[in-house]
């Protein structure tokens, strides 16, 4: 979620099969230096794909000798994905974190082959997006500060 | 050749006359082309407060990705005097298939209207919400395809919501969301009406925080509520949207407002 | 030659096998209507200020065969009724005889007022969900148009599952994604009916016809429309459409045997 000269992300800590909750202890949420990406989906691809984007950006900053900025990230991990495009990894991700150089916010979602939602508010994903969608569409305004 | 133009019915065969039964029936289940709902989509939400009920609903109706009419009302007064329900106290809001919600409208005004005219007195919402989970569980195997929420005061002058599944399991509730955008609007009540995930400013950290307590509503807080409800429900949901048709129930009748919504 | 006359102008047994008589059979499983036969195509319709057009072509199909090409869909029931009728044609006909013997019990009656729109509407309704209740549907989707109570223009629909909605411009079938679209310009919402006249709103519903007539391929360009105002019924069941221009055919590329 966007707010003033910030981001905002967050996750549940739930692991489930259906109803049946499997663990109490299972983030979603992992940094990338100043890029924090959420993932929802298939649990095994979870760990799959924050492994895999680990290793690219730890490429990365290898090869640039710099941190990866969201809208590369964002870039990569669309890309990623759509190599998968006829097998796709089965999560649903989120991107959150400040411009490098303007410090602007940026967020951004996508499906699971790679198609970026630019959004300027808020991005929502996983079992109860819909609920998310009401309550963010319903509390959500420009510039909100942290308490 | 004789045999063959003999002019008499062949050994077995059935006879000329249309009277007689025949033999052969066709045989085996024929199958059924024909599904008798559909979804006309659309949002209802009832809250209640102290002193007041208020149903909410959008006058949108859809078949799949066409829209039907911008108007169709999904609020309902039940009793009262006449085909304007002059006087009515309850009202009925119907999600969900519209033809069934329009048939169990009419079966529950009659009702109520009957018993006015047998008891001489009105029905009160409690006797009314029993009643009508009766009338949808008498079609608990071809039900009626709504979701439905009635709403009133009941006998010490409080706000009382109903909210009822298909087949008519029902239960007195503070806030009811029903239809296409329910689970859209359902949380955002739960957190401003019920105060779920609020808690006291200052009063700790983690397990130690005090949850804040929830109150009835003042009636302008709650429509306001409703209202932000609604055109937030018309940003994420297509099937919701054109106007929000309100009724608030007092001790002094049935208030109607209609609101526009974006017809997009 | 055979002298008994019930053989007469029948397969012979002989011949082709025993003649099936389970057609003529009064036991046995029922059978409902599961899908439409010969179906008509859209209705449009449109309020004004001072009443409703409404319209329907004239042709009955099969499948995709246009195969009956002057039938009429538009029905007027009295001189402030009239009902069009989408959908399967014999299931029309059956509510044709139903809306007969309905006006001859009213005019024998005592009643005082004829049935209106509104009352029309109501009836329909309530037999199409009756209909569809007994998993026997009547495969139609019904415009009422007329006149209320109180002699407001009065628009009404009723389909096949019971599902009733008024609004001030209605359409069925194809019109419904097509024909609507170019009502609605016009006739947005309830306060724009005053705006609007008789011979705009004849006019609206032609072009409407029109459209349908040049992207429907179950439609054709013979139709009926209907006027329904104070003054009554004005009901013209064999028009033509007029004005049309295929000049945006010549735009159209990539299809039969032209392909680039």
């Amino acid at each position: 979620m966007v707010g003033k000269d910030c981001v905002a992300i967050a996750c549940d800590l739930r692991l489930g099969m259906q109803a049946l909750t499997v663990s109490n202890n299972f983030p979603k949420i992992f940094s990338y230096g100043d890029v924090y990406l959420g993932l929802t989906g298939l649990a095994t691809d979870v760990s799959t794909v924050s492994d895999l984007f680990r290793y690219k950006v730890n490429m990365y900053r290898l090869r640039e000798e710099r941190n990866i900025s969201p809208q590369t990230m964002a870039n990569l991990v669309s890309s990623s994905l759509y190599e998968r495009r006829f097998g796709p990894y089965f999560v649903s991700p989120v991107i959150a974190g400040l411009n490098q150089t303007t410090g602007k916010p940026f967020i951004c979602g996508f499906d699971s082959i790679g198609c970026i939602d630019f959004a300027k508010d808020f991005i929502v994903s996983g079992t109860a997006s819909d609920q998310l969608f009401g309550t963010c569409e319903g509390l959500w305004e420009p510039d909100l500060v942290s308490a | 050749m004789a045999s063959v133009f003999s002019g008499a019915p062949p050994q077995g065969g059935p006879g000329y006359s249309f009277t007689q039964t025949p033999r052969a029936a066709p045989s085996g289940e024929r199958q059924h082309g024909f599904y008798p709902y559909t979804d006309n989509g659309g949002s209802t939400l009832g809250i209640s407060g102290a002193d007041f009920t208020i149903l909410a609903g959008d006058t949108r109706s859809t078949s799949g990705y066409n829209i039907n009419t911008r108007y169709a009302p999904k609020l309902f007064k039940i009793g009262g005097e006449g085909p304007d329900n002059k006087g009515a106290q309850i009202v009925l809001s119907v999600v969900g298939f519209a033809a069934d919600g329009d048939a169990l409208k009419e079966r529950l005004d009659t009702i109520v209207k009957m018993y006015k005219y047998q008891h001489g007195k009105n029905m009160t919402v409690s006797a009314c919400a029993q009643r009508l989970s009766h009338i949808l569980y008498n079609k608990r195997f071809f039900p009626y395809y709504v979701h439905a929420i009635l709403g009133g005061l009941d006998e010490e002058g409080k706000g009382a919501l109903y909210s009822y599944d298909p087949v008519g399991s029902y239960e007195r509730e503070q806030c009811r969301a029903a239809g296409a955008a329910a689970s859209l609007i359902m949380p955002f009540l739960d957190n401003q009406v019920n105060f779920k995930n609020q808690y006291m400013p200052g009063s700790g950290t983690g397990h130690n925080l005090q949850a804040r307590q929830a109150q009835p509503l003042p009636q302008n807080d709650v429509e306001e509520l409703v209202r932000d409800a609604f055109t937030s429900a018309v940003e994420r949901h297509i099937e919701v949207g054109d106007g929000l048709q309100m009724m608030i129930i007092t001790r002094d009748g049935i208030a109607e407002t209609f609101t526009p919504l974006k017809k997009d | 030659m055979n002298h008994l006359p019930q053989a007469w102008g029948r397969p012979r047994d002989d011949v082709y096998g025993a003649y099936d008589h389970s057609h003529f059979q009064t036991s046995g499983p029922i059978q409902h209507t599961q899908s439409p036969i010969v179906t008509g195509t859209s209705v449009v319709a449109a309020k004004f200020k001072d009443g409703v057009v409404i319209a329907a072509d004239n042709l009955a199909s099969y499948g995709s065969l246009a195969r009956f090409t002057d039938v009429k869909r538009l029905r007027k029931f009295n001189d402030q009724v009239v009902v069009g009728f989408g959908g399967d044609v014999s299931d029309m006909q059956y509510l044709d005889r139903l809306l007969n013997s309905l006006d001859i019990r009213e005019n024998y009656s005592s009643s005082e007022t004829a049935l209106n729109a509104k009352n029309l509407h109501t009836y329909l309704a309530k037999v199409m969900y009756k209909r569809r209740s007994d998993f026997n549907p009547l495969w139609n989707h019904l415009l009422i148009a007329g006149l209320d109570g109180e002699d407001k223009p009065f628009l009404a629909s009723a389909d096949l599952l019971g599902t009733t909605f008024t609004s001030p411009t209605l359409a069925t079938g194809f019109g419904a994604h097509l024909a609507q679209p170019i009502l609605r310009r016009t006739l947005p919402d309830d306060a724009s009916v005053e705006d609007v006249d008789q011979e705009t709103a004849v006019k609206l519903v032609k072009e409407a016809m029109k459209v349908l007539f040049y992207r429907d391929a179950r439609s054709m360009d013979r139709y009926s429309i209907a006027v329904i105002t104070k003054t009554g019924v004005e009901l013209h069941e064999d028009e033509k459409l007029e004005n049309q221009s295929w000049q945006f055919a010549e735009q159209i590329r990539g299809y039969g045997t032209q392909v680039n």
